[in-house]
């Protein structure tokens, strides 16, 4: 009897006393959760990190369709008209702020920039206040910089001013509090960053697909160009010219699985088809590259040795671009597919294809036609491809304009830096310009567009350049320089829109 | 097997009940009298218990009703007392008696239980719907909800037909969109919903339902969504064993078919399909292919389903027990026993010992044990009743090509996403084997008279290990999923796989509250409570698969017979991941007062205080409140009616919660691709080589707090004539602060997205049951309604109103996303384009919005935003998948030893999306393609496009094309039962036999085209229709025993 009261004296206390209000705090690690606090501790944690401050770079690979797309290089194709919409609104010129592209790219774009602004902001010392230093962290913080202003560029590129800041990633306090800025402040702020990254980077790659002081100072000077400083830029796109890169002879075999990262290539975002692999929950965000399947012959089928997959027939070359080649400029069949052509050439082959179903050229995409044996699971998602984003060649075209537009304008030099480009394509030196001035500098405007097309760089070109409007069907000048901030965001954060949307 | 089973158990049960019913201790009295005790029929009531008043001496009935006592005198009155009847006392003179006990009409004399602690429903101010044991007895229900349907108002119930799923449930409306699981207690024991699949229905006394705040506040934060209170059968003092053994046995078959083409026709539709869009013919001939096969006919099997249950119950002077061990076994419709089925095991043990004259021990013990096969995914176009529906007719059962491997036929059409449904069937293979332990251990200790301590301690533990093989399949030379060459050489790279995973839960619930009964002049009553609670649960997985397992063969599915090793080509032959399941812990302050002025004025006060690790560091408490007050107008002296016998007016106002959210902090993930909702993906490829990567992957949320639902209901209960009742409510509940997915600036990047107190929703509705019992000699007769109507709105999700939440994820050719969760429309409305009839001519085309790819024979959608070309933008409401009202109507007589039930079940307004059609270019379609639109003129019905391979237009967007009426009536349950009259067998043995037959949903009048118009699916899945598993019609005999 007395034991009984005993035990339910206990019990009750128990229940009572084990009830303080640090009961229901909450500790993660009561469930081994990572947190902030505990990461960043060695130096394989920033590592590990920095390595995915590179990873939205290879979610932007339909930026390099937009570019195309966007222009009279290329159609949106694909199976029907409410097929690719997203495409189709930017071919036909009727993107609302609605498409989800614009979505995409912004918060990929945004993505890298926490990512790499998390990163920055813990240099010195980690969450936990300690400060690890590691040999190499310098050169490894350059690479940051580098993405930064890469992701940074990426999105002035693609929508004029934009969000900037650079303190840390944002939190939830932060949502809806920023404003745009203007674009000059951004690009002020991309200098900055890659004249750090130039300071910090080495001049030698230690793996394919690192960062190194040379890409940086190509970036500058694309940026520099973008913002007509043409003095800075010639100077400093004379560094890459005098670094180690070298034009390749044969243009075709640098858009094969062989020719990535050949010694004319500068930047390249990097793809594999290894396990893990991607999977629908997010095409464009996972190790292989979704673009190469775009591009694809539809229902195409041939024998072994036929070297091409099937693929969703969009970003199709125009006649247009095709017809803009002369005859023997080796970049025309190495850019402009044509199947059929192909197949009557190849009989042996037993090729059979699906003509493209919409807005049909007869052309496809050479510089990324996916290829057998280059994807793995889930194979539509999964191909290796990198996406070539700086070549050589378009640095001496680069280099050519500056010198031509310069204060001091060199055209010889000019000249020099486009025949090269030219001598490389046709094989000869018999196609070499000798203009100067205003033709001089068209005729540099025309070989960008054939050296790079459908490489994700015409539309930008074009605004850079100014002649957009002019060769743009449907282009608005004061209005398409620029796509649209996306709706969800504007409702969102309460940020402007771009003028005309 | 299963019998053998049973007969095992039996004998344990047995032995068991041989060991603990314990000895009736007898006084020393002199005076000895015997009698028999019968009910208003004549028969005798066995069990009665029989004591002499004043005194703990006393007995039972033995099997004949017989008694016989030692009284101290012939004076000494006997007190007879018997469940569910009236007592008497009768003198004890004149031995043998003769005593007839009255049966305890008066319902108002009866008790609900509620939050901690028990009420006279007279005394009830809020709102609680009862289903009583008698009820749950005739509709053998295999889960407890199924009781619930149509039968407690308020309370919606969606079921599923997949044996033992969990159905929909919710409360009063939808809250949130999280789903509305109401949280469950067991005896006093927090359990969840997914908990009721473990009980077995021969054990429960009763369920109350919660539904208002002044009963539901005494939860707090987990009482939001309603309180379903179980509570299950106890034993009674001074009584001798009691058994009964309720048994049947039944079989169970698909009500309907869905109508789909037949070999021929199929093969007409596909050549138009073919040439309209410019291919080839694919069938020259159509004279060859008759009807085919309609593989409907081959998946759907007969299938068993039996019960056996076995129940005691008694007591001693000192110690009650219930003791119960059940057995259900259940086959499924879709592919059969073999492949589907439920198996289940309780065993249970409810003992009450005095430990002294003050305290009370009470352990409750459940053991149960969930055997189960299942057919896969039941939903998705690819499941077993997809592929059935979908799958080439021209194809024949069995394969007939020598040259080819496999059992059965292979279409040469598809040959991606959609199989045989017999070859995946063939092919999958799982099991799934679950231990459940739940129950409590309490101590009431009554300090002094009126003042009682409880403290208890609940337990749930659950184990489940599962194992599922995915062997090496064949599924068609041009198959892109086979695994086999035609002629079985096994192409290069496929590997056969073993899954085994475990997943094991704990959850405990220490609570100790002090109920305090005052009554001052006998006119003021208190009735107090106050206590705290403390819980904590945890879990973890753990998930191997390897692959090459020997022989292909489920026999050898074992991860330690499976070969597979990883390589670097191969890295995930062999794999595992454990996880831990999030540790919840909570700890609450709660009290309630109730009182009342002679039974005539009520006021109830409650609050609890409710401290959550699941809430932001800064909102780690939250407080809950409510009151009501009742008025029982009959009880007032002026009241005199001779019609009227009880009448109460009712109201209530009060909050409760919800917690029901995931915790926010900085986490970081390291990694490759991400599969969650962000895409926030990691690593990256350098020199060839995938690297892993590491990012912040959640944000943190400080000030993440509960849910506050405020609720307003108000209702009365009248009885009139002794017969009739009727009981009416009226409710308004505000979600504020609902936890809502909040859409993060875009710049913010790609996180998961943070739980914040950012929506409101807004429910209100009606509820009505109405009655009415007859009890006359040889005859009974009783029927009642219960109505239920809500309306629930969003009225807010974050500050700019455009977050969302979509759901119901279906495949038609299109990805897409048919319901929402979105400001300004009800929870989980069905979300697509208007149509407006078809295009006819091209004029007509030019003349309407823009419509990239449209042909005449398109559809023609509805340009809502008026901006002149049809897009996305121009999506809107087209359907709601939650009935405008509910009715529940239960019929029953007994005549002499004739027992008839019947239940009806009627569900208006709740829409369908049709969402089974796959509508590949070679799947089978559906009849309404016969009426298609074959030229201008032809038919303008939105439903019946014309047929093409080539569907420029998007046909198969989501729209109200797709949108069906699901209203249905259902035959829920009609039991026909016979009580053999004790003079017909030898009642030494058996006190009551009755044998009867039963039909669970026997028929089911509705418009809808397919299986069954209703489809559990929580708020994103409910009647979203992608070939859901149907209800079977049940067709059973049984027996009850007793003895």
């Amino acid at each position: 009897m007395k034991n009984i009261k005993i035990i339910i004296g206990l019990f009750v206390f128990l229940s009572v006393f084990t009830a303080c209000e640090d009961w229901v705090d909450f500790d993660p690690h009561d469930e081994f959760k990572i947190t902030d606090l505990d990461y960043l501790k060695s130096e394989s944690d920033y590592r590990t990190m920095a390595v995915s401050c590179y990873t939205p770079m290879q979610w932007l690979n339909q930026m390099y369709v937009l570019a195309d797309v966007a222009t009279n290089n290329a159609t949106a194709g694909g199976e029907s008209a409410s097929d690719v919409g997203r495409l189709q609104e930017l071919d036909d010129y009727t993107t609302t702020p609605n498409n989800s592209l614009m979505e995409d790219l912004w918060e990929s774009g945004y993505e890298g920039i926490n990512r790499a602004n998390y990163l920055i902001a813990r240099k010195e010392l980690n969450p936990a206040g300690e400060s690890i230093e590691f040999i190499g962290k310098d050169e490894m913080y350059g690479e940051i910089y580098f993405l930064r202003a890469y992701y940074y560029f990426s999105l002035v590129k693609v929508f004029g001013d934009a969000v900037l800041f650079t303190h840390d990633r944002l939190v939830v306090s932060d949502f809806g509090s920023l404003q745009r800025s203007p674009k000059a402040e951004v690009y002020a702020q991309i200098e900055l960053d890659l004249n750090t990254a130039i300071a910090a980077l080495p001049a030698v790659n230690t793996q394919d697909g690192r960062i190194n002081k040379y890409i940086a100072q190509a970036l500058l000077g694309k940026i520099l160009m973008y913002q007509e400083k043409f003095d800075e830029a010639a100077s400093m796109l004379e560094n890459v010219i005098n670094g180690p890169y070298i034009l390749v002879n044969d243009f075709d075999s640098m858009f094969l699985k062989e020719g990535e990262n050949g010694s004319e290539s500068i930047l390249e975002v990097q793809y594999s088809n290894g396990k893990p692999y991607y999977n629908w929950g997010g095409v464009t965000r996972g190790q292989g590259n979704l673009a190469a399947q775009q591009c694809g012959v539809r229902g195409l089928v041939g024998s072994a040795d036929m070297p091409y997959a099937a693929g969703w027939s969009t970003t199709l070359p125009t006649q247009d671009l095709y017809d803009a080649y002369d005859n023997g400029d080796q970049r025309r069949e190495a850019t402009c597919f044509d199947i059929e052509a192909y197949k009557v050439n190849n009989p042996e082959l037993g090729i059979t294809y699906q003509v493209a179903p919409y807005k049909n050229t007869g052309f496809y995409n050479k510089k990324y036609l996916p290829r057998k044996g280059q994807t793995s699971g889930q194979i539509e998602l999964n191909y290796e491809n990198n996406h070539r984003i700086i070549r050589l060649s378009d640095v001496l075209l680069l280099a050519a304009e500056a010198n031509n537009r310069a204060s001091a304008s060199n055209d010889t030099k000019a000249q020099g830096y486009l025949n090269r480009v030219r001598a490389r394509a046709f094989g000869d030196d018999s196609h070499a310009i000798t203009v100067t001035g205003d033709a001089l500098k068209q005729a540099i405007w025309k070989e960008r567009r054939l050296e790079l097309a459908m490489e994700g760089d015409y539309f930008f070109d074009l605004v850079r350049t100014g002649q957009a409007a002019s060769k743009i069907a449907g282009f608005v000048a004061g209005k398409n320089e620029v796509f649209p901030i996306p709706q969800r965001e504007i409702d969102v954060s309460g940020l402007t829109q771009n003028s005309g949307y | 097997m299963i019998l053998k089973l049973f007969s095992k158990r039996t004998n344990l049960v047995l032995v068991m009940l041989s060991f603990l019913v314990f000895g009736i201790s007898n006084a020393q009295a002199q005076n000895s009298v015997s009698g028999i005790v019968l009910d208003e029929t004549g028969s005798p009531l066995p069990g009665a218990s029989v004591v002499e008043k004043g005194t703990t001496n006393g007995t039972s009935t033995d099997f004949d009703g017989n008694f016989s006592l030692n009284v101290a005198s012939e004076a000494s009155i006997l007190s007879i007392s018997f469940i569910g009847y009236q007592d008497q006392d009768v003198s004890a003179t004149g031995s043998p008696l003769t005593i007839t006990l009255q049966v305890d009409a008066n319902a108002l004399e009866e008790v609900v239980v509620v939050g901690y602690g028990t009420q006279k429903i007279t005394k009830v101010t809020g709102a609680i719907s009862t289903v009583k044991s008698a009820t749950i007895d005739k509709l053998k229900p295999v889960r407890v909800e199924e009781a619930l349907q149509g039968q407690a108002s308020g309370v919606s119930v969606i079921q599923s037909g997949a044996p033992g799923s969990k159905p929909t449930v919710f409360v009063r409306g939808i809250p949130n969109y999280k789903g509305g699981d109401p949280i469950v207690i067991i005896d006093g024991v927090e359990q969840s919903l997914d908990d009721l699949s473990a009980i077995n229905a021969a054990d429960i006394e009763s369920v109350n339902v919660l539904k208002d705040a002044a009963t539901t506040a005494i939860y707090g934060v987990k009482g939001g969504n309603g309180v379903i209170v179980v509570t299950t059968k106890i034993g009674r003092k001074n009584q001798a064993a009691e058994f009964t053994f309720n048994s049947y046995v039944g079989q169970q078959e698909v009500l309907k078919k869905v109508g789909v083409l037949n070999a021929t026709e199929y093969g007409a539709i596909i050549n138009e399909g073919s040439t309209i869009s410019g291919g080839p013919i694919i069938f020259p001939d159509l004279s060859v292919l008759g009807v085919g096969t309609n593989w409907q006919d081959e998946v759907f099997k007969t299938a068993g389903i039996s019960s056996h249950s076995l129940t005691a119950r008694g007591g001693g002077e000192n110690m009650t027990y219930f003791l119960s061990t059940g057995f259900l076994s259940q086959d499924g419709i879709v592919g059969g026993g073999e492949k589907s089925n439920f198996n289940r095991l309780n065993l249970a043990a409810n003992l009450n010992f005095d430990l002294t004259s003050k305290i009370k021990l009470i352990v409750n013990t459940n053991y149960t044990n969930i055997k189960n096969q299942s057919i896969g995914a039941q939903t998705a176009f690819n499941s077993i009743l997809g592929n059935a529906l979908n799958f080439d007719p021209t194809v024949s059962v069995l394969n007939t090509d020598p040259n080819t491997i496999g059992t059965y036929g292979f279409s040469n059409l598809i040959t991606g996403d959609i199989f045989n449904p017999l070859t995946r069937l063939e092919n999958t293979y799982n099991k799934h084997n679950g231990n459940k332990f739940f129950g409590k251990i309490e101590l009431q200790y009554e300090i002094i008279k009126d003042l009682r301590i409880t403290s208890r301690f609940g337990y749930t533990k659950w184990d489940q290990s599962s194992k599922e093989f995915l062997p090496l399949a064949f599924y068609g030379p041009l198959h892109v999923s086979s695994d086999f060459l035609s002629d079985g050489t096994l192409i290069d790279g496929n590997h056969n796989k073993v899954i085994e995973s475990t997943i094991s839960t704990f959850k405990y619930t220490h609570e100790t509250f002090a109920n305090y009964n005052i009554s001052i002049n006998e006119k003021h009553n208190f009735d107090a409570v106050l206590g705290l609670s403390l819980s904590k649960s945890t879990g973890n997985t753990t998930n191997v698969s390897r692959e090459d397992v020997p022989f292909n063969s489920w026999d050898f599915a074992d991860i330690s017979s499976a070969t597979g090793n990883n390589t670097s080509e191969n890295p995930s032959a062999y794999v595992g991941r454990t996880s831990n399941y999030s540790t919840k812990k909570n700890l609450s302050y709660f009290g309630r007062i109730n009182y009342d002025y002679k039974d005539k004025y009520l006021a109830s006060f409650l609050g609890r205080r409710d401290g959550s690790n699941t809430f932001g560091k800064d909102n780690k408490f939250a407080n809950f409140f409510a009151g009501s007050l009742g008025w029982v107008v009959s009880e007032e002296d002026f009241f005199n009616s001779e019609t009227i016998d009880f009448l109460k007016f009712r109201g209530s106002y009060g909050t409760s919660g919800n917690d029901n959210i995931d915790r926010a902090f900085v986490s970081v993930v390291t990694g490759g691709p991400s599969y969650g909702p962000t895409q926030n993906s990691n690593g990256y490829t350098f020199d060839g080589v995938f690297l892993n990567g590491s990012t912040i992957d959640t944000y943190s949320n400080e000030t993440l707090r509960w849910e506050e639902q405020t609720q307003l209901s108000v209702g009365f209960d009248l009885t009139l004539l002794r017969n009739f009742s009727l009981t009416a409510d009226y409710f308004e509940k505000n979600v504020d602060g609902l936890l809502f997915i909040e859409q993060p600036s875009f710049y913010a990047g790609t996180p998961r997205r943070p739980s914040a107190n950012i929506g409101s929703t807004e429910t209100s509705g009606y509820e009505f049951n109405l009655g009415y019992n007859l009890n006359k000699e040889n005859f009974k007769f009783n029927t009642s309604f219960a109505f239920s109507t809500f309306t629930s709105l969003v009225t807010a999700t974050d500050a700019s109103g455009t977050a969302t939440l979509s759901g119901g994820s279906i495949f038609n050719g299109i990805s897409q996303s048919v319901t929402r969760f979105e400001k300004g429309f009800s929870p989980g409305y069905f979300y697509g384009l208007q149509t407006d009839g078809l295009f006819q001519t091209q004029a007509d085309i030019d003349a309407s919005p823009t419509q990239n790819g449209a042909v005449p024979g398109d559809i023609k959608f509805v340009d809502l935003n008026g901006d002149g070309v049809i897009t996305n933008l121009d999506r809107t409401k087209i359907g709601n998948p939650f009935p405008d009202f509910t009715l529940g109507w239960s019929l029953g007589f007994e005549y002499k030893n004739v027992d008839f039930s019947m239940f009806t079940y009627t569900s208006v307004g709740n829409d369908i999306f049709r969402g089974y059609e796959r509508g590949a270019n070679f799947t089978n379609k559906f009849r309404s393609v016969l009426g298609r639109w074959t030229g201008p003129g032809s038919t303008n019905d939105a439903n019946n496009p014309r047929y093409t391979f080539n569907d420029a237009n998007s046909n198969n967007r989501s729209s109200d094309r797709y949108i069906e009426d699901g209203s249905f009536v259902k035959i829920k349950n009609v039991l026909l039962g016979y009580t053999v009259p004790s003079s017909l067998y030898n009642d030494k043995w058996f006190s009551k036999i009755r044998i009867y037959a039963q039909a669970k949903n026997l028929f089911t009048f509705t418009e809808y085209s397919g299986f069954d118009p209703e489809i559990a699916g929580g708020i994103f899945g409910t009647g979203l229709d992608e070939g859901a598993y149907p209800q079977s019609r049940t067709i059973s005999v049984g027996v009850d025993l007793k003895f």
